[in-house]
Formats: structure tokens, C-alpha cells, sequence
């Protein structure tokens, strides 16, 4: 599970990823909250829901890649 | 290494769009803020907040003061003289007053609704309404408005524009002077941070414009074509 912080003199994959996507995912969420008519419940619940399926998948394709 | 670099300045950018959302929160980060319509990029709690410390956001500025060039429809239908929200027709005393509600999003440059002569302008402070129609709808939730009234005279009769605005804004710009002769979709003047443009019309004039329409200076027909007197 090291490479997934740290590999070969770089950020593990894993890492670089929850990271960067968990940041766009936050901007993505503002952006939404501002054009969209939707309740901020229904929407933070929306987001929350959407991040763990993006966070499932990365950590699921980095368990598959088995680095 | 290189790839090291490369993740560190990516998440650098990351990291300095997320400071500036914080910084600029809850009103938009200035990296989407040219995607947004007008009303979410200056949300309207930012504004009054501006408007408080008197001081404004330039894009703001450079948006609040465009002057767009307008297209009158051909014929003598009676225009409306400014972009805005109808908010009410009353008709009181032999006048339709119809009240266009102006938001801080809506172009403020306001334009003649028909050709004539400028009879008069008028132009008065804070007490101009007193005692004459402090109690007018369109009035009522304004506290000693600042106003200035252009009357003009045309084929469909006297017509006049008032030009409210609040005690906090208080300039209203007039480019036209007593006598002059002006067209239908004539640039007559401007409010700054202003709110609301009154129509006054003679209530023998049929208006097509309705209660809750967004209207247009000089393009929005809100009394339909007439024949000449």
C-alpha cells in the first residue's frame, strides 16, 4: 500500500489522484450550487454521493492495478 | 523527479483555486466568474454590500454602464422607456402609470417612448412627492425618492417618464433639455444604481404592455400603434 502514497520518487498514483479529484469534484460543487435551482440538501447530497463513487472508483482501479 | 514537479504544480493550481473559492466565498471565485449570468456573478447581497461601502467591483462597473444600441420597431407605437420588470398599470386621476421596476442587472440607459418635444424636466429632491403621491403604488416602498420627470409632448399627447431613484443612490443623468425634439428610442438619460422608470400616460391609450413582462428601452411596444391625431 506504499506506492499508493509514494512511488519511485513521486507521489504514489493514488494519492495524486484522491487528491486532484476530491479538489475538482469541491469547485464542481460550487459551480452547481450557483447555477442550479435545487435545494443545497438534495445538492450536497447529490455531491456526497458522487464522491464516494468517484473516490470507489479510484481506489478500486488502483486495488486492480495492484500498485 | 519530473513527474514530481508535475504533480506538485498541478496540485499547486488546485491548491490556489480552492484559496481563492475561500477568499472569495460565498460570492464566485473569480476563475468562474466570467461563465456565470450577470445575477450569479454579482450575486445581489454582493451588490448591496458595494453599495453600503460605496465602493464596486470595476466588471461590475464596466457591466452596470453599457449602452447598448436599440432597435424601435417602425411605426408611432409608444415604447418603454426603460429594460425592466412592469410591476403595475394603475390608472389614477386620468394617468396610467405604468411602473418598470428596474433590477441591478437591467441596462439603466433610458430612452424616449415617443416622438415629440420635451416639454419639461423636472427635477426635484427628496420632497418632491410629498403631498402630491406619497401614497402611489409604485411608491410605497420608497422612502423620499430622488426623481426627475421628462414630459414630452406627441401625436398621442403629453406623455412623461419619472426617473426614481433611492436617497442611497440619489443621480439620475438627463441628456435632453426643455424644447428639444426628440425621437422614439431617443437616449434621454440614465439612473445610477437607480430603480424604477414611471410611464405616465393619458388613460384613453390602450397598453399592450402586461404586469410581470420584462420590457425593453426603445424596442418593448407598450401602447400599440395609433393613428395620427
Amino acid at each position: 500500500m506504499n506506492a499508493f502514497w509514494w512511488t519511485y520518487g513521486h507521489l504514489g498514483w493514488g494519492f495524486f489522484a484522491l487528491s486532484v479529484f476530491t479538489a475538482i469534484w469541491w469547485l464542481f460543487f460550487d459551480l452547481c450550487w450557483r447555477l442550479l435551482a435545487i435545494r443545497i440538501g438534495r445538492l450536497l447530497a447529490l455531491m456526497a454521493v458522487g464522491w464516494v463513487i468517484g473516490i470507489g472508483c479510484i481506489l478500486f482501479g488502483f486495488y486492480l492495478a495492484g500498485w | 523527479m519530473f513527474l514530481l514537479i508535475i504533480q506538485l504544480i498541478i496540485l499547486s493550481v488546485l491548491a490556489g483555486a480552492l484559496t481563492l473559492w475561500g477568499c472569495y466565498f460565498p460570492y464566485p471565485s473569480p476563475l468562474i466568474r466570467w461563465g456565470l449570468p450577470p445575477n450569479k456573478r454579482w450575486p445581489e447581497a454582493q451588490i448591496r454590500h458595494w453599495l453600503e461601502m460605496g465602493g464596486f467591483q470595476q466588471a461590475f462597473l464596466n457591466y452596470f454602464y453599457r449602452d447598448p444600441e436599440r432597435a424601435p420597431p417602425p411605426g408611432n407605437s409608444i415604447l418603454a422607456p426603460a429594460d425592466g420588470l412592469v410591476t403595475s398599470a394603475a390608472l389614477r386621476d386620468g394617468v396610467r402609470y405604468l411602473v418598470i421596476a428596474l433590477s441591478f442587472w437591467d441596462m439603466h440607459v433610458q430612452r424616449s417612448p415617443v416622438s415629440g418635444t420635451v416639454i419639461k424636466v423636472e427635477s426635484k429632491g427628496k420632497d418632491f412627492m410629498d403631498g402630491e403621491g406619497r401614497e402611489f403604488a409604485f411608491l410605497r416602498e420608497k422612502y423620499c425618492p430622488v426623481q426627475k420627470r421628462v414630459v414630452f409632448s406627441s401625436d398621442s399627447g403629453e406623455i412623461a417618464v419619472r426617473l426614481i431613484t433611492s436617497l442611497a443612490a440619489r443621480r439620475i443623468e438627463i441628456w435632453v433639455k426643455d424644447g428639444e425634439t426628440v425621437t422614439r428610442g431617443q437616449r434621454i438619460g440614465r439612473i445610477l444604481l437607480g430603480s424604477t422608470v414611471v410611464l405616465e400616460l393619458p388613460e384613453t391609450l390602450n397598453l399592450s404592455a402586461l404586469v410581470g413582462e420584462h420590457v425593453k428601452a426603445g424596442e418593448t411596444v407598450v401602447v400599440e400603434e395609433m393613428s395620427s391625431a
